[in-house]
């Protein structure tokens, strides 16, 4: 008698607040304070406009876009509740359950750093609670069998393999030959990672690896790093940065006069808006990989828009980060409404099945669908080169909005 | 080779003199006081700032900001000496070390609340270029910071030893009881102190506001070299920690040179290690 | 003297009260996970303790001796390690792990530490910080402990030979705590013994002492190794907490700071000092982060800030010099 008073006493309980749930919440765990503050703030602002025009009325051609909320789940808004991680993995992992047991969240995106985003997606994984990563790229992320992460972006070992793609094709195109590569790369995880399937790429694209250089990312002077690679007589150097080495690293170069065929970087700080507007001229005709580019309106008329929409709100163009994080926010609410429930599971087993073509996405891909790591397997990255404070497209070929300049312009020719 | 070699030399000295500014500004302190300022790499993230401001709403050149950053952050070391320091004059060493860790991230966040996070880099000064000179390139902006920190820190050794007020300094920072007996205020000769050390931090960030990047947390780039560089030459040792400077700007750069440059701390750290087992006050320090 | 002798405890002021206040805390602990059933303030209980525990550790050395180490976490870092790495090497037990841990970071701490106690006040404290560094880049580069990426425990079945208990948290917190009673015992009985003697002896006044016959170093070791042993102890709990480790999380000087202030705002050299320290200090800050640091303004850091300088200039002797208590 009595149990079956608590039973109903919790059922009337469940179902009030299943009837109350008019919003759901998501986390978002991101770094809002520390080195990478900027950043996050970038990757929370997407994640304010996606919420946005997932719970009003807009005509885009992006899911969830044209209705009011989730229709499936009766118009229900989401509500993403966005967590301070400051770059620390525990910090991340405490967040994590803290949104999933606290704020009862029905899943979490996150993290940027691939370090935070290991332990914040294994609070997600022992919680049963699906996990999207939008722009997190180290390679192993995927590799460690979970049931509950999914990854949207493509990670550094596609990217490795898309720098020498380019080179090859530019190999074939342009009669300035390249062959020896430096890589310089700042000594964490994210640069090791880097120099790893770089490493990999050159040898199986068979290109000469002149040098590689490790530096630390705090480092008061780049001097004899930069000394090094010019005398190794690389033509290409592949710098994996951080923005205020990145910089320095600018700074340094030309302080040596010094000037390589190319310098393609893995993103990160070169493609930083710090990094345009604090070298200005001289930032010019670096190459950079990204997954996303302003000019990339010129074939998707979307993402002038969208971007409108942004710098509108927040003061600011979008960039590679954004645009993923903005995707990542769309495609788990999208996978939720597809899912027509809040339960785990059921938006698991719609994420492994997921399918969106590229059309409705901001990004160049060809789409999302999940192979069976759970990783994005229709993403690409693009190459931009940046001239005059604005990075244009410049491979793959044929969604370049503008000829690549190569080789770089020395110093004293500008 | 050799010019390899003299480059790294050359890049070492003219970044060694940089921490040598830094530094003895806060061995000035050290040694007047006893008292570690955590906060001294943040005073020259103030000093960056300084022309940082100047130069976008002015548009004045940071070469002229020098006095300006120099003249604000004497006046922020003189209040932070009235306002905290000398309440905790008496307390134990870890409650010093305690308050001026609190200084230092009160003063990075309260940058970072009102700039943001945002790396900023000052464009288009007068500044810019470099030359080359016996096939080694060196930088003008980075030149001319070394000669001002090179002459700030002559100005400043001046001062302690051949003027009035210097001789006060060192009177105070060797018997204070005495001191205060020949007549001298040490609470005005301790406000000085943080005044020219704050001053000396302010130049320090002025000059470097010039070809370095500027971001709330520029100071824990520079804070740590400069406590190296500080105990490499002995506590309140001012030409000690000129030297000091000097060693560890070269160690990093040729440290960095031969070896792979991720390891280049670790030879400025273990040979700080060692020099502090065989000489336990610093390289000039009286043992 | 015998060696046995040295560990003799005083039994002049055995004191019923203390006990029944630990036996007190022990109830009280056992039944925060009865109390709180969700993991986050269990979380924080849990991260009180391991601070209350290093905060400890490091009183052993800094309130005893007087020496000033600000090179903790190379402590904490090596017992991380340890544990974790022979655990994936060699599939060792993390139990034993967190023993060979221990006792790592003690035999580290006597090879360094002898040679460095002759150096004096900030000097100590400064070369410990570069000990701090060199572990720090070290293990940021050998990619055989993992290098930058750090090192990741895999998920296994929630057991307590393997130390893994998955989202359980109580287990977690009954071993801290354990941990964290063993700590306090520990510097309560050297405190009354022969050795604690000495040590205060030595921190008052080191000369007199050492004209007496009293070797400082000799002491001095003895300190180091237990604050250091019992500090890795922590790390070999944080990463069998946390299952991720990585050179900025356990070896930072921030972090190695971060135990200091516990101690400090606790009150130096008090037993119940590091408990009082980080039950304000660590729920201070994860509040601060969660209800102001979503602004991304840094407001939170800007109040710990503040709260530090008011806190050091107005009451120097920490919390529990607040509440009256004289530190022997």
């Amino acid at each position: 008698m009595k149990r079956s008073f608590l039973v109903v006493f919790f059922m009337v309980l469940f179902a009030a607040a299943a009837a109350k749930a008019e919003t759901l919440k998501i986390g978002a765990i991101y770094p809002l304070t520390g080195p990478a503050a900027t950043t996050g703030k970038e990757l929370a602002d997407a994640v304010k406009l996606a919420q946005e025009i997932i719970n009003n009325r807009h005509d885009f051609n992006l899911p969830l876009a044209k209705d009011e909320g989730l229709p499936n789940l009766k118009g229900a808004k989401i509500e993403v509740i966005v967590a301070d991680h400051q770059g620390k993995p525990d910090v991340g992992l405490a967040e994590a359950e803290r949104l999933i047991t606290e704020e009862n969240v029905v899943a979490l995106i996150g993290c940027y750093y691939s370090s935070v985003t290991k332990t914040a997606s294994l609070a997600a994984e022992r919680h049963q609670k699906p996990f999207l990563n939008p722009e997190s790229t180290a390679a192993s992320l995927t590799e460690r069998g979970f049931k509950w992460f999914f990854r949207t972006t493509p990670n550094d070992d596609t990217f490795s393999e898309n720098f020498f793609q380019f080179l090859d094709e530019l190999n074939k195109k342009m009669e300035n030959k390249v062959k020896k590569v430096a890589i310089f790369h700042e000594n964490t995880d994210f640069g090791k990672g880097v120099k790893d399937t770089e490493t990999k790429y050159a040898k199986q694209y068979g290109f000469e690896l002149a040098a590689t250089i490790s530096y630390s990312a705090n480092s008061s002077s780049l001097d004899s790093e930069v000394q090094k690679i010019k005398n190794s007589g690389a033509e290409v150097v592949l710098p994996a940065s951080y923005v205020s080495d990145s910089i320095l690293f600018m700074k340094t170069i030309k302080k040596f006069n010094y000037a390589p065929s190319m310098i393609l970087a893995m993103d990160a700080g070169f493609i930083s808006g710090e990094f345009g507007k604090s070298l200005g001229a001289d930032g010019n005709y670096i190459l950079s990989r990204e997954v996303w580019a302003l000019d990339l309106a010129k074939k998707k008329p979307m993402v002038a828009e969208i971007n409108k929409l942004y710098k509108e709100r927040f003061g600011k163009d979008m960039n590679g980060n954004s645009a993923r994080t903005f995707t990542g926010l769309l495609t788990i609410a999208d996978a939720i409404n597809r899912a027509g429930s809040t339960e785990p599971d059921a938006i698991r087993k719609t994420l492994v099945g997921y399918s969106i073509p590229g059309d409705q996405l901001i990004m160049p891909w060809a789409g999302i669908q999940f192979n069976e790591k759970q990783q994005n397997e229709l993403g690409r990255g693009i190459v931009v080169q940046l001239v005059d404070g604005a990075y244009s497209t410049v491979w793959p070929f044929d969604l370049a909005s503008r000829e690549i300049v190569h080789p770089f312009v020395p110093w004293d020719k500008r | 080779m050799e010019t390899e070699i003299l480059q790294a030399v050359v890049s070492g000295l003219l970044l060694g003199l940089i921490y040598s500014l830094v530094a003895v500004g806060l061995t000035l302190i050290w040694g007047v006081m006893d008292i570690v300022n955590f906060a001294h790499g943040d005073f020259l993230m103030l000093g960056m700032y300084t022309s940082y401001v100047l130069y976008t709403s002015l548009g004045i050149d940071p070469l002229l900001s020098i006095p300006v950053a120099g003249g604000f952050l004497f006046v922020v070391g003189v209040v932070t000496y009235r306002m905290i320091i000398r309440r905790i004059m008496h307390a134990p060493m870890l409650v010093q070390i305690f308050t001026t860790f609190g200084m230092m991230i009160f003063l990075r966040y309260v940058i970072f609340f009102f700039f943001k996070p945002d790396y900023r880099s000052i464009g288009n000064t007068v500044l810019s270029g470099n030359v080359k000179f016996l096939g080694v390139y060196v930088g003008i902006p980075e030149t001319v910071a070394a000669l001002g920190a090179f002459l700030t820190t002559g100005v400043i050794y001046w001062i302690i030893n051949h003027t009035k007020i210097g001789g006060a300094i060192t009177a105070t920072s060797e018997n204070r009881v005495a001191a205060q007996l020949m007549g001298i205020d040490p609470d005005r000769i301790f406000s000085l102190s943080w005044g020219i050390g704050g001053a000396a931090a302010g130049i320090a960030g002025a000059l470097l506001s010039n070809f370095f990047y500027i971001f709330p947390e520029v100071g824990g780039v520079f804070g740590l070299t400069a406590f190296v560089v500080v105990c490499f030459g002995g506590f309140g040792n001012i030409h000690g920690a000129f030297i000091a400077g000097l060693i560890v700007g070269l160690i990093e750069s040729l440290g960095g040179y031969i070896a792979p440059p991720e390891y280049k701390h670790l030879f400025v750290y273990s040979l700080f290690i060692f020099l502090l087992w065989l000489r336990p006050r610093g390289l000039l320090g009286v043992t | 003297m015998a060696v046995k002798d040295l560990f003799m405890v005083r039994k002049t002021d055995y004191a019923p009260v203390r006990m029944a206040v630990i036996i007190g805390l022990v109830f009280l602990v056992l039944f925060v996970p009865v109390i709180f059933k969700k993991p986050f303030p269990q979380d924080l209980v849990i991260k009180i303790f391991l601070f209350a525990l290093l905060g400890n550790a490091w009183n052993i050395l800094g309130g005893l001796t007087g020496q000033v180490s600000l090179g903790h976490a190379m402590f904490f870092g090596t017992g991380a390690y340890t544990s974790t790495l022979l655990f994936l090497k060699f599939g060792v037990s993390p139990w034993f792990g967190l023993l060979t841990g221990a006792m790592l970071a003690g035999g580290i701490s006597l090879v360094l530490g002898y040679p460095s106690f002759k150096l004096k006040g900030h000097y100590f404290a400064m070369i410990t910080i570069a000990f701090g560094e060199v572990f720090h880049i070290l293990f940021r580069n050998i990619d055989a402990f993992g290098g930058a990426s750090g090192l990741f425990l895999p998920i296994t079945d929630n057991s307590f030979s393997a130390f893994y208990f998955g989202i359980h948290k109580a287990p977690y917190l009954y071993i801290v705590f354990f941990f964290y009673i063993l700590s306090t015992v520990t510097i309560y009985l050297l405190d009354r013994s022969k050795i604690g003697f000495y040590l205060r002896s030595i921190n008052a006044e080191e000369d007199a002492a050492r004209s007496l016959g009293v070797s400082s170093p000799f002491y001095k070791s003895i300190a180091m190794f237990f604050s250091a042993s019992f500090t890795a102890v922590g790390g070999s709990f944080y990463a069998q907490y946390v299952t991720f480790i990585d050179p900025p999380s356990v070896f930072h000087l921030m972090f190695s700071i971060q135990i200091v202030l516990i101690v400090i705002l606790g009150g130096i050299g008090s037993i119940v000092g590091p408990l009082a320290g980080a039950l304000v200090l660590i729920p201070l800050s994860e509040f601060t982060r969660i209800y102001l640091g979503g602004t991304g303004r840094g407001f939170d850091l800007i109040l710990y800030g503040l709260l530090i300088i008011v806190f050091a200039v107005y009451q120097p002797l920490g919390l529990v010099g607040m509440f009256g208590r004289k530190r022997r």
